[in-house]
């Protein structure tokens, strides 16, 4: 029985502040955590056995998969203990597997990706990118891996290494031989390029990637599950709302009169919609959400249990739980010159290659009435915001701003 | 205090082991050892810091196996004595924090049956006993050797015929359960193995525990399975190494019932009415003592002021406290005097200075320390350990309240000897030495409204401490604590003193903190209080539960549980303790490192 390890220990530090309360691959995507959607689409692609590796707020993975009953699969947990990088998190399992596949929890794989993976022994998984200056780049020969290197500023092909492999017990002996690389971690591609020199290691080209570096990446994902959701209205409909194309919506949810909403969008459950309210293409919102008069809300991502009462404008933005909008709060998402916007996270300025993001916000903030926030904005858990203020930039956890 | 460690699962053990007792140094740091099951019992001890034993030790392969760090207290520091200890056959293995009292009859019935012992230590009796009683089963094998041991554990036992399971018990030393996959772990705290998982059990008084890799099973004293609950710890590891307290100051208040358990150990019996020390210290306070000196410096000056108070009630005999920096250039050195040398690390510059004159000078030397094969330790005639743990907060909390304890167990045995007191005397002493942790405890209750007070004092300039009697150095101990961590200008004296001159000092804006216990003075401090308030400044008062009086005078009263002469000064020192960390957490002062000091003053 092939087994499928699932790498669930980031804790996801370029994703803060929405990584302070969760860990990254319990991050929503359409309203489910990323790594469910690798669950589901191991198990379509025939996995039956699973072994997360967790660490960074184990207890939440835990606590949502349990062991597997639900999805009529078997789930066991080991700890990775500190985070030492991919090789020793894979080196963590030796006693619990022989052979197995191991995929990146954080970037969601296709199910028929992750089948020919499962039917190629000893194989990675290979994505061919327009820029791939940010990955590992993959050189090969007739289909077989010669060798990856590291980031390059001028990458000599667009093959990237996707982060899903097939390995069997043999892996371990390599994972033991690796040092630590340059910036102190034990990876798997310095133990793989160790396996090319003596064995042959075969590529998978995979058809589907979604990889979340960057908060804004959500966004990506949750635009490209949206395409493929299908339609179920679960809650009630108000005969003077309005649903155009594809829409979800959750048990005990209400959208009421005068609401327009512009599929594909998903709506969770226990929230009250509208009246008179504007939600646009890609949108998910979470459970118990309060989207009020006078709000247009689209391409962006919101938690359980906030809202966005009274003549708001959130665009292109995500949104923590259990967060307050005042009326009239309001958040930019496009420069005036209409450039890609620039933001600084952990004191490095990147560039979001986006035209445009609004804020990415922590959960419990508060805003008051009219206050503004600019766009590629980011603002930490428990922040409060006074009336009329002007947010931009970074705003650290716990602050108020006035 | 000691570490103790246990490790069933996956890993490799040396590797969590050594990882998880690197987070229990604070308990102790004079060896370390463990023990891996690799078929067979695999035993490694240095002496020193953990880096010394990672530094030395092999690679061992095994996925189960016990780990300790040593603050020595029953034997000295040898590789001997550090654990693991193995049982005669080699199969058993223990790790132990904590006393056993009645180990030296216990070993000799088991040396009478061939049992063969290669250390001093009262806790390798523990392996041997348990191999006494094994029949096949080890949880039956440590059932039944824990009702024969009489006073305070925690263990850790594995067995190399038994090479899945690890079995935890204790009595009054503390052990948690960490609940791994696929892995189970038994730590003296939770920071030990918090990196690989944070949900834990408690163990109750009494309890024990078998860990397999798989699951956990907690039995009774009457050996029936107890359901428990996992607890999921939400700290991050800094917070963890304190417990979960905001600064190492205010855990080391807290620690204070346990530590005063810890002096208190095997020094006092009621059963025979007598303090008991080591033979080096006995042979010292019996030699003939015509008068005592008392050096030391800062916080542990004030515990000798309370010393000279004690001291002098229970033996009459003259006590000098003096300064160490001032003894070793300007003290009259007697021979026939005994010289007290109070210093917590053992290392104190000048007090080291001191100690060495007085030496030469033909005295008897006494030490009383927190750090065993310190400096003080060895150039001394004789010490006497307050065995609290290391002290991480720079303001001295536990280690002060264990000074005066040993400075009082010191009064009690000299009065004896002296035969100033009489067997009953003592007997009532002893009894109120046993109490002392629960009133304790009863203070650190009120932290609420300790933190309430704090709140008034918050802003002020300057506060003045102020008590007669043993209360004089308890005011002295109160305006240090206050100025070392909040930064406000605070001075303790003598109540009767505030009219020759620091009456010019106060204003509406001082605050006096008067400690008034219902002794002699009673009324003369009621009068004080009069004097102080006349000037508008605002009392607050420290006095006893059952004083009705007080709140007449006084603007705040804080209680604290009640005895004649010194019984409340520790009590008191609790109280002042919290006051002075509330206040200065509500300034947002660097508590645990205040500005300009340094924990251990090493330069003169």
């Amino acid at each position: 029985m092939v087994k499928c390890v699932i790498l669930a220990a980031g804790e996801g530090k370029r994703i803060h502040p929405l990584t302070y309360t969760r860990p990254k691959v319990m991050l929503p995507v359409a309203n489910k955590p990323i790594i469910e959607y690798n669950l589901l689409n191991a198990i379509n692609a025939g996995l039956k056995e699973f072994v997360f590796v967790v660490a960074y707020k184990s207890e939440m993975v835990r606590n949502y998969f349990g062991n597997g009953e639900k999805y009529k699969v078997k789930i066991e947990y080991i700890n990775q203990g500190e985070p030492k990088g991919t090789a020793h998190a894979i080196g963590v399992v030796e006693r619990f597997v022989d052979d197995f596949i191991v995929l990146c929890g954080d970037t969601i794989f296709g199910e028929n990706d992750i089948k020919n993976i499962l039917n190629t022994k000893n194989s990675i998984g290979l994505y061919k990118l327009d820029n791939p200056k940010e990955y590992g780049i993959v050189e090969t020969k007739n289909d077989k891996i010669v060798k990856i290197y590291e980031k390059m500023d001028k990458p000599f092909t667009n093959i990237i290494n996707a982060g899903i492999y097939h390995f069997d017990k043999k892996v371990f002996d390599f994972i033991k031989k690796t040092d630590r690389s340059p910036r102190g971690e034990y990876e798997i591609t310095d133990t793989i390029n160790m396996m090319t020199e003596k064995s042959i290691v075969s590529s998978v080209i995979l058809k589907e990637w979604r990889d979340v570096v960057y908060p804004w990446h959500l966004l990506d994902a949750n635009e490209e599950v949206l395409k493929k959701l299908d339609e179920k209205i679960e809650g009630t409909i108000e005969k003077n709302a309005t649903i155009k194309g594809k829409v979800i919506v959750g048990k005990n949810t209400i959208v009421m009169n005068g609401s327009y909403i512009e599929g594909p969008v998903v709506i969770g459950e226990n929230c009250k919609i509208g009246p008179n309210c504007y939600i646009r293409p890609y949108t998910s919102i979470g459970d118990s959400w309060h989207i009020g008069n006078a709000c247009e809300i689209k391409n962006s991502i919101v938690f359980d249990n906030s809202n966005i009462p009274h003549q708001n404008y959130v665009g292109d933005s995500i949104i923590g739980s259990g967060c307050n909008f005042g009326a009239g709060t309001k958040v930019a998402n496009l420069r005036l010159d209409k450039n890609n916007i620039i933001v600084t996270l952990n004191g490095k300025i990147i560039d979001s290659k986006r035209r445009k993001l609004g804020v990415i916000m922590g959960d419990n903030v508060q805003t008051g009435i009219n206050s503004m926030i600019n766009i590629g904005s980011f603002i930490g858990n428990n922040v409060s915001i006074g009336p009329g203020a002007i947010v931009k930039g970074v705003i650290e956890p716990d602050s108020k701003v006035m | 205090m000691c570490g103790i460690i246990g490790y069933n699962g996956f890993r490799d053990a040396d590797i969590v082991i050594l990882n998880g007792l690197k987070k229990l140094e604070y308990r102790g740091y004079d060896s370390a050892g463990i023990a891996i099951i690799d078929k067979k019992q695999q035993v490694y001890k240095e002496i020193g810091e953990i880096k010394n034993l990672e530094e030395k030790l092999p690679k061992i392969k095994g996925t189960i196996g016990i780990g300790h760090t040593r603050w020595a207290t029953t034997g000295g520091v040898t590789k001997n004595n550090a654990h693991p200890h193995l049982s005669t056959s080699g199969k058993i293995a223990i790790v132990h924090n904590g006393i056993i009292e009645n180990y030296v009859k216990l070993r000799e019935n088991l040396e009478k049956k061939g049992f063969k012992f290669v250390s001093q230590t009262d806790s390798e009796i523990i392996a041997n006993l348990i191999e006494d009683n094994y029949k096949g089963n080890l949880k039956d094998a440590v059932f039944s050797a824990i009702k024969k041991l009489e006073g305070y554990y925690a263990i850790v036992v594995t067995c190399e015929d038994e090479p899945d399971k690890i079995i935890g018990a204790r009595l009054q030393s503390p052990l948690v359960i960490g609940v791994g996959d696929n892995e189970n772990f038994l730590a003296s705290d939770i920071p030990a193995f918090l990196k690989y998982t944070n949900r834990v059990i408690y163990l109750n008084e009494a309890e024990i525990c078998v860990l397999t890799k798989k699951d956990v099973k907690v039995y009774n004293k009457d050996e029936k399975v107890v359901d428990k609950k996992e607890n999921v710890i939400d700290w991050n590891i800094q917070d963890a190494e304190k417990s979960g307290f905001p600064h190492f100051m205010l855990k080391e208040i807290y620690d204070q019932p346990d530590t005063v358990n810890q002096v208190l150990r095997g020094r006092i019996s009621e059963i025979h009415r007598n303090i008991n020390f080591n033979e080096n210290v006995e042979n010292l306070l019996n030699s003939n003592i015509s008068s005592i000196q008392i050096v030391a410096c800062g916080t542990s000056y004030y515990a000798g002021l309370i010393g000279k108070y004690i001291i002098e009630k229970f033996t009459d005999t003259p006590v000098f406290v003096e300064f160490a920096s001032e003894y070793r250039y300007f003290g009259l050195k007697h021979e026939s005097s005994l010289v007290i040398a109070i210093t917590q690390s053992g290392e104190t510059l000048d007090t080291l200075a001191a100690l060495r004159e007085a030496k030469n000078s033909g005295c008897k030397t006494l030490v009383i320390t927190n750090v065993v094969g310190s400096t003080a330790t060895r150039i001394s005639d004789a010490y006497i350990l307050m065995q609290s743990g290391p002290e991480i907060g720079v303001a001295a909390t536990k280690t002060f309240t264990s000074q005066i304890i040993v400075l009082l167990l010191i009064a009690l045995k000299l009065g004896m000897i002296k035969n100033k007191i009489s067997a009953v005397q003592l007997y009532e002493y002893i009894r109120y030495l046993r109490e002392i942790p629960r009133t304790v405890r009863d203070v650190l209750n009120k932290n609420n409204e300790i933190l309430d007070i704090a709140k008034q004092l918050k802003n002020a300039e300057s506060v003045f401490f102020i008590g007669r009697g043993v209360n004089y150095p308890l005011s002295l101990e109160g305006a240090l604590k206050l100025k070392e961590i909040s930064y406000i200008h605070a001075e303790g004296f003598a109540a009767g003193e505030l009219k020759h001159g620091p009456f010019a000092l106060l204003t509406k804006s001082t605050p006096v903190v008067v400690i008034a216990t219902k002794d002699a003075t009673y009324d003369k401090i009621l009068a004080n209080i009069g004097e102080v308030k006349a000037r508008g400044s605002q009392v607050i008062a420290i006095a006893e539960i059952d004083d009705t009086e007080i709140e007449k005078h006084a603007d705040f009263v804080l209680r604290v549980p009640g005895g004649s002469g010194v019984l409340p000064s520790i009590p008191i020192i609790v109280v002042l303790q919290l006051l002075a960390y509330h206040v200065a957490d509500l300034r947002k002062c660097s508590i645990d490192k205040p500005r300009n000091l340094a924990k251990s003053v090493t330069v003169e």
